[in-house]
C-alpha cells in the first residue's frame, strides 16, 4: 500500500516560491490503477516523483508497505526504486548508444538482474519488438520507443508501474496499445500509477484523482 | 550490463568527445616525454659546450706560491704523479676530466718557452666520458705557434730537448694566447726532460653538473679533495664554474616553467570536454538513478572512461613525444643527438599509470556534478 499523508512540496525558483503540492493525502491499495488528472503544472509530475522516492517532499510523510520513504538513506531508496518501481516517461528517456535489448536489460543492472537477457526477450516478443531487438532508440519509432520504455519498465517484475504522461507523444493506435499493457500489468496484479491527460485512461481506472495547483480537487 | 560495455558503447556513440579528451592527453603526454627528453638532452648539450670553456678546478701542491701560480699559470713546486690515481679511483665524486701535468719554463734554441708534459686524461670510475685535452703519444712534439714559426718546423720533424729526441706530431694553429709557445708532449717525456720522475706540477679537473643547486660547489670540492689528499690546494674558476652552473640552472627553470603550464591546459582542457560530456549524458544520468543506479556506479562510468582515455593517450602520447624527441632532437642538440634520440621504456609505464590519474583529476568536478545530479529535475525538465 502507497500512502501519503499531508505531503506538500514547495519550490524555490528564480521569479519566487511556487507550491507544487499542497496537503495531499492519500492511500492506493496494492494492485490499484490510479489515473492522476489535471493541467500543465498541476503537481502530476512532482507527485510522480514524491512517490517514487526520487523527490523529498517539503512536509508529509510518504510510504510504501508501511516504510517511510524519506527516512531511508539514498542508497536504500534506490534499491527501492530498482526493485519495486517501474517507471515510464512522456519522452521514453532510452540511452541513445545502447540498442533496444541493451536498454531493456538495463534496468536490470541496479536490480542484479543483467544477465537476464531471455526474459528481456520474452518481454519485447510480448510487446511486438522481437524485430527491434539490436535497433538502436534512433531507428525506432515514436509508439516503438515508448513500448521499449515499458518493456524496461516490466523487466523487474516491479510491483508498480509509475507512468508520466505516457501516451503524450503518441498516436491514437500507438496509445492505446500502450494503455493496454499498462491495463495487462494492472490485470495481473500490479499498481500503476498514471498521470495523463488521456480520457480514454479512465475507462481502465480503478480510481482517477484530479489535481490542480498541486491540491486534490475531487476522487 | 557490465559497466565497462557501457563506457565502451559510450565512447563509441560519442566519438568526437573522446577523441578531443584523448587528443588533450595525448598533448600533454606527448609533451612531457619530448620536454624530459629535452630537458636531459639539453643537460647533456650544455655539459659538453661548457666543457669547450675548458678546465675549472685546478689542484696544486700545498707548498706552491699560489701568487706565482696565478701570475705565471705555473706552480712552482710538484706532487706525486699517484694523487693522480688517487683521485681516480673515488666514486661518486664531484669532479671528471682529470688530467695531470708537468710544467716548468725552459729556454730552448734561445727561445723561453713552457715545456708541458700531459698525462692521459682518466675519469673516475663511472665517470667514463670523451676526453677534452690533447692525448699525446710518449715520444711525439704539439709544438705552439710562435715557435714552430721562429724554428720553422713541421709535423715530422725529430728534434732534441735536454737530450730527450722527440718526433714533431702537430704544428698547432695560433691560439693567440700562452699556447703559441708551449712544448706540449706526454708526461713521462717532461719528466724524463726535467729530471722529475713520478712527479706532477698541477692536476686539472672539471666539476660535475650534479651539485645541487643551492650547495657552494667550491666547498664540497675542496673537502672532498682534501680528504683524500691533505696536503694539496684546490681553486676553482668562479667564472666558468659559474657560467656551467647558471646554465644549467636556467635550462631546468625553463622546463620547470612550461611543464607545469602545458600540464595545466591540457588538464583544464580534459575537465572542460568532461563537462560537455557530463551535460550531454544529464538525461542518461537521470533515468540511471530512476532505474535505481546508485552513485558509485554512476561515478564509475566517469571514472573508467577517464581511465580509458588515460591508459590510450598516455601510450599514444608516449609513442608521439618519442617519435617528437628523435625527430626534432638531432636539430636542437647537435652534439648530444645520438643520446637525444634513445627511448626511454620507463617512461611508457609511467605515461599509462599517470595519465589515468591526470584525467581523473581533471575529470573529478565533472564527475561529482554527475553524481550529485538530481534525477528529479532532470526528469521534471521534459
Amino acid at each position: 500500500m502507497i500512502v501519503l499523508e499531508n505531503v506538500g512540496k514547495t519550490y524555490h525558483t528564480r521569479t519566487g516560491i511556487v507550491k507544487a503540492l499542497r496537503d495531499i493525502n492519500l492511500s492506493i491499495e496494492k494492485g490499484r490503477f490510479l489515473v492522476v488528472c489535471g493541467p500543465s503544472g498541476s503537481g502530476k509530475t512532482t507527485l510522480l516523483m514524491i512517490v517514487a522516492a526520487m523527490l523529498r517532499p517539503t512536509n508529509g510523510v510518504v510510504s510504501i508497505e508501511q516504510r517511510n520513504l524519506y527516512k531511508m538513506s539514498v542508497h536504500e531508496r534506490a534499491r527501492l526504486r530498482a526493485d519495486n518501481i517501474g517507471f515510464i516517461f512522456q519522452m521514453f528517456h532510452l540511452i541513445p548508444y545502447l540498442n533496444v535489448i541493451e536498454n531493456v536489460v538495463l534496468a536490470g543492472g541496479a536490480a542484479g538482474k543483467s544477465k537476464n537477457a531471455a526474459y528481456a526477450e520474452g518481454l519485447l516478443s510480448q510487446l511486438g519488438l522481437t524485430e527491434r531487438a539490436f535497433h538502436k532508440p534512433a531507428q525506432l519509432s515514436a509508439g516503438e520507443k515508448q513500448r521499449v520504455a515499458i518493456a524496461r519498465a516490466m523487466f523487474n517484475r516491479p510491483k508498480i508501474i509509475l507512468a508520466d504522461e505516457p501516451t503524450g507523444n503518441l498516436d491514437p493506435d500507438n496509445a492505446a496499445a500502450a494503455l493496454g499493457y499498462l491495463s495487462e500489468f494492472h490485470r495481473i496484479g500490479g499498481t500503476v500509477i498514471l498521470a495523463t491527460h488521456e480520457l480514454q485512461a479512465h475507462k481502465f481506472a480503478d480510481e482517477v484523482i484530479y489535481l490542480r495547483d498541486g491540491a486534490i480537487q475531487a476522487h | 550490463m557490465m559497466t565497462l560495455g557501457l563506457i565502451f558503447k559510450e565512447i563509441r556513440h560519442r566519438k568526437v568527445n573522446f577523441l578531443l579528451s584523448t587528443l588533450a592527453v595525448v598533448t600533454a603526454v606527448a609533451l612531457f616525454i619530448s620536454f624530459f627528453a629535452a630537458a636531459g638532452a639539453s643537460e647533456r648539450e650544455t655539459a659538453r659546450l661548457m666543457l669547450s670553456m675548458g678546465f675549472n678546478v685546478h689542484i696544486l701542491s700545498k707548498g706552491a706560491d699560489i701568487n706565482e701560480f696565478l701570475l705565471t699559470g705555473l706552480a712552482d713546486r710538484t706532487m706525486p704523479e699517484d694523487y693522480l690515481h688517487k683521485l681516480a679511483s673515488q666514486q661518486a665524486v664531484s669532479y671528471n676530466h682529470l688530467l695531470a701535468s708537468l710544467q716548468k719554463k725552459i729556454l730552448w734554441r734561445g727561445l723561453e718557452a713552457i715545456l708541458t708534459g700531459l698525462a692521459p686524461e682518466i675519469c673516475p670510475p663511472g665517470g667514463k666520458k670523451s676526453p677534452i685535452s690533447y692525448q699525446i703519444e710518449p715520444g711525439s712534439l704539439y709544438v705552439g705557434y710562435r715557435i714552430a714559426q721562429a724554428l720553422g718546423l713541421k709535423n715530422g720533424d725529430i728534434v732534441e730537448i735536454e737530450g730527450k729526441s722527440l718526433k714533431v706530431a702537430r704544428c698547432l694553429s695560433e691560439s693567440g694566447g700562452v699556447d703559441d709557445i708551449r712544448l706540449q708532449c706526454h708526461l713521462r717525456d717532461a719528466q724524463d726532460i726535467l729530471k722529475l720522475p713520478g712527479q706532477v706540477s698541477e692536476i686539472r679537473a672539471v666539476d660535475c653538473l650534479c651539485f645541487a643547486p643551492a650547495g657552494d660547489p667550491v666547498s664540497v670540492l675542496r673537502k672532498e679533495i682534501e680528504s683524500l689528499l691533505p696536503d694539496v690546494q684546490v681553486f676553482h674558476t668562479q667564472n666558468i664554474a659559474s657560467a656551467r652552473a647558471q646554465t644549467r640552472q636556467m635550462v631546468r627553470s625553463m622546463f620547470a616553467v612550461i611543464m607545469p603550464l602545458v600540464v595545466i591546459a591540457c588538464g583544464v582542457w580534459t575537465g572542460v570536454l568532461a563537462m560537455i560530456n557530463v551535460r550531454d549524458r544529464h538525461e542518461e544520468i537521470g533515468i540511471m538513478r530512476a532505474l535505481g543506479y546508485g552513485s558509485g556506479r554512476i561515478m564509475s562510468l566517469f571514472l573508467g572512461k577517464a581511465a580509458v582515455i588515460g591508459v590510450l593517450g598516455g601510450a599514444v602520447g608516449f609513442l608521439a613525444g618519442t617519435v617528437l624527441a628523435a625527430k626534432f632532437g638531432p636539430d636542437v642538440f647537435k652534439i648530444t643527438a645520438q643520446a637525444v634520440i634513445k627511448p626511454q621504456p620507463s617512461l611508457l609505464a609511467v605515461s599509462v599509470v599517470f595519465a589515468p590519474l591526470f584525467v581523473a583529476v581533471a575529470s573529478f568536478i565533472p564527475t561529482t556534478i554527475a553524481v550529485t545530479y538530481d534525477p528529479a529535475v532532470t526528469l521534471r525538465e521534459e
